[in-house]
């Protein structure tokens, strides 16, 4: 497969993210190397082939690290539990962590989770999520930057 | 090295908040400082690299920044080059300028960072902030740099290398270098019980570990060596400069940006981490300089909290590192971190930092890093600094 071919690759905005019918995520998997991506990108960041494929990957994971943050962000209530999953055969994700009451158990397995349009992360055997997600809210923000 | 590349002259704005200072304002105090030290006028600067990150959601000035305050200082009619690279620009303006002092575009350059993030509605100056990511892989998860840094810890924290005690205490470490700092935006001395009851913001992260918004500037003069004599004083050169932007992470694990970085930039000064005599390192929140220390190669990876409780980081010991506060005490406002880091190493060579001043250092390391990607850093900036003189 030729560099040119990245030319044609469908627009970002059409390349589909997550596959709800199996309830995991839709990434890239570079047909050369085997590196992955999420979400797919056109050329591998590996070895700089274009034969990237767009593939679903594992919903199981491991939870590598974890964070409790502490200060809301629009539409993200305070605290919410964020983390770093390796899934078993794709890339490093970061994204939220519901249902982990033992942050101490880290790191530890995790299921990835998926709607129409976000993804998390659940400790593996705990029942499948009932959709519910955090409120809408508007919040106050806080003085500490990065 | 094909042509020396010599800091000439260093300057600041105090870090903090000054409401009722411009950008202008900000620019205009520590590019002045650093041209008076240079010993030049503004139309003994025949180049410029301006760094500033937010300007254009804070103040609406997206566009040719430098140009707008520079001429507040007589600057104009040169090529201005606006950078932007997070909380990396202040370093990535400095390796911009050494790079066209080196290939013969100029002979003296200026680089000027600066940055004004309190604003009315704070919550803009946190949405600047977050922008300093892919918004469109992680817009809506709530990733703010406080979480990266605590996901970076706690994974440290579960395998025992580093104990919440140290993280406290390097705050306090990094508190007491603050106070010795006239430039610094947080001037108090604090108790490692004190930064462990503040207020949690990402854990294992507390309000007195984390740099907070800022307002401030910082610039350097840069010039080839000989161009600007400086009798009398010690000379600071750049030994290396190194640059990297982010990566994405391999699952498998492998060096981070900072640690490709510093490989290289110790490589091209014939140099190793053990020459290294003073550091500062792109400490957001504090406790990241444990980390830092191991990717450097100061200290065994696994080792930064052994390293630190050691003594060897504190002004007093064998590689004394963020002497001036660093970014969690001096202040970070962004674009112009970079620069100050720079400043901060340079007065340390010259044997000018005051109250602060570490013992007869000769070579000296800056890292800044800016910017997020899903695990890695953005842009990465690592250089190395020597004081050519003998102390005497």
């Amino acid at each position: 497969m030729d560099l040119a071919d990245a030319l044609d690759r469908a627009p970002t905005g059409e390349r589909p993210r997550f596959d709800l019918a199996a309830g995991a995520l839709v990434g890239g998997r570079c047909a050369d190397c085997g590196a992955t991506a999420w979400p797919a990108r056109a050329v591998c960041h590996r070895c700089g082939g274009a034969d990237v494929r767009l593939g679903t990957f594992a919903r199981a994971g491991t939870l590598v690290s974890c964070t409790l943050v502490m200060v809301p962000r629009p539409g993200l209530e305070a605290p919410y539990m964020l983390g770093q999953v390796r899934l078993d055969d794709g890339p490093v994700v970061f994204g939220q962590i519901i249902g982990l009451d033992d942050a101490e158990a880290v790191p530890c397995p995790v299921t990835v989770q998926v709607s129409a349009d976000r993804y998390w992360f659940t400790p593996a055997g705990l029942q499948e999520p009932t959709g519910e997600r955090q409120d809408e809210t508007r919040v106050s923000s806080d003085e500490t930057g990065g | 090295m094909a042509e020396d590349v010599v800091v000439a002259g260093v300057g600041m704005h105090p870090f903090g908040r000054h409401s009722g200072r411009s950008l202008k304002d900000l620019a205009r105090v520590a590019g002045l400082r650093a041209l008076l030290d240079a010993g030049i006028g503004p139309q003994g600067v025949q180049m410029v690299y301006s760094s500033n990150a937010m300007a254009g959601m804070l103040q609406g000035q997206e566009m040719v920044r430098g140009q707008t305050v520079l001429r507040e200082i007589g600057i104009e009619g040169v090529p201005v080059v606006n950078v932007e690279n997070a909380c990396a620009g202040g370093s990535t303006a400095f390796a911009q300028a050494v790079m066209a002092i080196r290939s013969g575009a100029a002979d003296v350059v200026l680089a000027i960072g600066f940055e004004k993030m309190f604003v009315a509605d704070r919550s803009r100056t946190l949405d600047a902030l977050e922008s300093a990511a892919d918004l469109d892989v992680v817009a809506g998860l709530g990733i703010q740099f406080t979480a990266v840094y605590g996901m970076r810890l706690r994974a440290r924290l579960a395998d025992g290398s580093i104990a919440r005690q140290d993280l406290a205490d390097v705050a306090v470490k990094s508190h007491a270098n603050g106070v010795r700092n006239p430039y610094a935006q947080h001037r108090v001395q604090v108790t490692a019980a004190q930064v462990l009851e503040s207020r949690a913001i990402a854990d294992p992260l507390t309000l007195l570990m984390c740099s907070s918004i800022c307002d401030g500037a910082a610039a350097v003069v840069l010039a080839r060596g000989g161009a600007l004599p400086q009798p009398g004083r010690p000379t600071v050169r750049v030994l290396a400069s190194a640059s990297t932007s982010g990566f994405t992470l391999d699952p498998a694990g492998g060096p981070s940006g900072a640690t490709l970085c510093a490989q290289r930039a110790y490589e091209q000064a014939g140099a190793g981490p053990g020459d290294v005599d003073v550091a500062e390192v792109h400490d957001a929140m504090a406790p990241a300089e444990l980390l830092y220390a191991e990717q450097l190669g100061f200290c065994p990876p696994g080792d930064g909290a052994r390293f630190f409780r050691s003594g060897a980081t504190a002004l007093d010991g064998r590689l004394p590192i963020n002497p001036s506060g660093g970014l969690a005490s001096r202040g970070h406002p962004v674009g112009a971190t970079g620069l100050a880091q720079l400043a901060e190493l340079t007065w340390q060579l010259r044997g000018e930092a005051g109250e602060r001043q570490v013992h007869r250092p000769r070579i000296a390391l800056a890292q800044n890093s800016g910017g997020w990607l899903e695990g890695e850093s953005a842009a990465v900036n690592v250089h190395l600094l020597e004081r050519t003189q003998r102390w005497t």
